[in-house]
């Protein structure tokens, strides 16, 4: 953890136990309405899941013990995923990316499952990018880092672990193992530009990426994506994604949200109404 | 920017590479879509038979738009919005067209509160925080930009435009409205905050809700194009009504300096969900043409 600052902010008006108290009533508040929602919808996925393995049951024994398994994994996940955020899973242990399929005797992954592994990876890829960031932090290799920018890594670090933990629910009920990499396509990049971080700012800057990269990869697959279920789930994360992309353009001083063009998520200009899909990844990013 | 631009740079282009043609066709479609949506508002309210003109003159601006675009125009998407004009299975009540004027009804409404919260001298006038006025008006603008896109969405597949505001929540606006006027500056501020914060949460967690709930991927499409934008508006309200809530509105401000001075609570509060609710949804026909 970063440790609070101890030349005292300009803030004497500022009741710092008064702000966390009303952080803490709005996160209660939220996850006792928006986890029954999520949970909903990628049991529903689930379901639909067990639905078609009954249909394909004399054709597979062996698929349907995998389900079987599988299933109670999920639930085993999703329990996890309503309790606290910041305990509930392991982050993943390394950026390199996958070299080889991890999708189990489920074999090939397509349709929306190739999305769920995919999502699963940009997820893990945030938590990874936060953990990495909040780590140099400790080890003062990034200066001064503002309370406010460790406390939004710590907080977004946990919702993507949530938000991994919600695909890989789904990868297991199918058969299929958990997405545990991270994203192959965009790890040798994210890495590239990681060591070239030294300070709050610049992490802020590639945090900013994945944000809208993953807010974009939701985006682009909501339309896509073929069962209600898992669309459900995509629709419940895009926004939150954006979120922290919104809060990140304020930590660097900019207005919230894209501007200017489409590609350029840094350019000034007209705050686009309508978000852009440039930077999405494709559900071939992460491949069995 | 000191982040390697260069290889950031690298990592758009594969991007683009890779959605090039998706993105151009999904903006030229929501281009598309809010051109007609404000041809159709600056002639007025339509009659019921406009709706079938209306689909007719999308019909032409996508053979139009496909012929200008040549083949890389003849998108998937301007396929299939094609197909949908034409479809007759898209009845002006079906579901899908209930669910986009609804849309358009929160947008109209979230329009006429921001237009109205303008008005006032510490929100749009001289004594205004200049972000909060900024936010406000940009604000404003996108939420026109939604409805028209809405609006041309529920016409292109038959159904009427909705221009009137969602009826469940003008009574809300209207008593906020009425308390507002009477009260300080600062508590008008923070009333303001909490007004708006209702409607975009509704907005933002009604087209979540819509998502999985069309059977039009392009409803869909334009639907998720918004709803993040509407959860980056609650997020910056729910910052800003933590700082003037905490006597601090002097952090309300764009400059990367104003972060070191940001309390450690302030870098969560804007996003309190790990997966947005939808408790405050809206039901598909709420705001629909009856």
């Amino acid at each position: 953890m970063i440790r609070a600052r101890s030349q005292k902010p300009r803030t004497d008006h500022i009741s710092e136990s008064e702000l966390l108290a009303m952080t803490k009533n709005m996160d209660e508040m939220h996850r006792d309405q928006a986890l029954p929602a999520m949970k909903a919808a990628v049991t529903d996925w689930i379901e639909s899941f067990r639905d078609t393995d009954k249909g394909e049951r004399r054709a597979s024994s062996r698929r349907t013990f995998l389900l079987g398994s599988a299933g109670l994994g999920a639930s085993g996940l999703l329990v996890a995923a309503c309790g606290s955020s910041s305990k509930s899973s392991t982050p993943p242990t390394t950026m390199t990316p996958a070299t080889s399929g991890s999708t189990g005797s489920g074999g090939a992954l397509s349709g929306d499952l190739a999305v769920a592994a995919t999502a699963a990876s940009l997820e893990n890829l945030g938590v990874y990018a936060y953990s990495a960031g909040l780590q140099a932090a400790t080890q003062g290799k990034l200066g001064k880092v503002p309370p406010a920018v460790a406390t939004f890594a710590t907080t977004a670090k946990a919702q993507h672990m949530d938000h991994a933990q919600a695909w890989n629910a789904a990868l297991t009920a199918a058969g299929k193992q958990p997405v545990t990499a991270t994203d192959p396509k965009l790890t040798p990049t994210v890495n590239s530009l990681f060591a070239k971080v030294t300070n709050a700012g610049e992490l802020a800057s590639l945090a900013l990426l994945i944000e809208n990269i993953a807010a974009q990869t939701y985006q682009a697959a909501i339309p896509a994506l073929s069962a209600s279920s898992s669309v459900a789930v995509a629709a419940t994360i895009h926004p939150v994604e954006m979120q922290h992309a919104a809060i990140l353009y304020y930590v660097l001083g900019q207005y919230p949200g894209i501007q200017g063009t489409q590609s350029n998520m840094y350019a000034s200009g007209t705050p686009l109404a309508f978000n852009p899909t440039a930077l999405a990844r494709p559900a071939s990013d992460y491949s069995a | 920017m000191a982040l390697d631009e260069r290889a950031l740079g690298d990592l758009v282009e594969e991007s683009q590479d890779l959605h090039v043609d998706a993105m151009r066709s999904t903006r030229a479609s929501l281009d598309e879509l809010v051109e007609l949506g404000q041809e159709r508002r600056a002639h007025g309210d339509i009659d019921p038979e406009e709706s079938a003109r209306t689909a007719e003159a999308t019909k032409q601006g996508i053979n139009k738009g496909l012929v200008i675009g040549g083949a890389a125009a003849a998108t998937a998407f301007g396929t299939a919005l094609m197909s949908l004009v034409a479809s007759p299975a898209f009845a002006a009540n079906s579901p899908d067209v209930q669910m986009l004027q609804t849309a358009a009804s929160i947008e109209n409404l979230a329009v006429s509160t921001y237009k109205t919260a303008l008005t006032l001298p510490y929100i749009g006038g001289a004594s205004a925080n200049p972000v909060v006025k900024a936010f406000a008006q940009t604000t404003m603008a996108q939420h026109d930009q939604h409805n028209d896109a809405f609006n041309a969405a529920a016409t292109a597949l038959g159904g009427q435009a909705q221009n009137k505001p969602d009826p469940k929540y003008v009574p809300v606006v209207n008593q906020a409205v009425s308390q507002i006027t009477g009260e300080s500056a600062s508590a008008g501020a923070m009333s303001v905050v909490k007004l708006a914060m209702t409607l975009e949460n509704v907005a933002a967690e009604t087209y979540v809700s819509f998502c999985s709930k069309y059977s039009d991927s392009n409803a869909k499409k334009v639907t998720a194009s918004i709803m993040g934008v509407e959860a980056q508006h609650v997020a910056v309200l729910n910052a800003v009504a933590a700082l003037l809530s905490a006597g601090a509105p002097q952090l309300i401000a764009l400059s990367p300096t104003v972060v070191a001075s940001l309390p450690a609570a302030a870098g969560s509060v804007g996003f309190p969900n790990a997966f947005y609710p939808t408790t405050s949804a809206s039901p598909a026909a709420e705001g629909a043409v009856s």
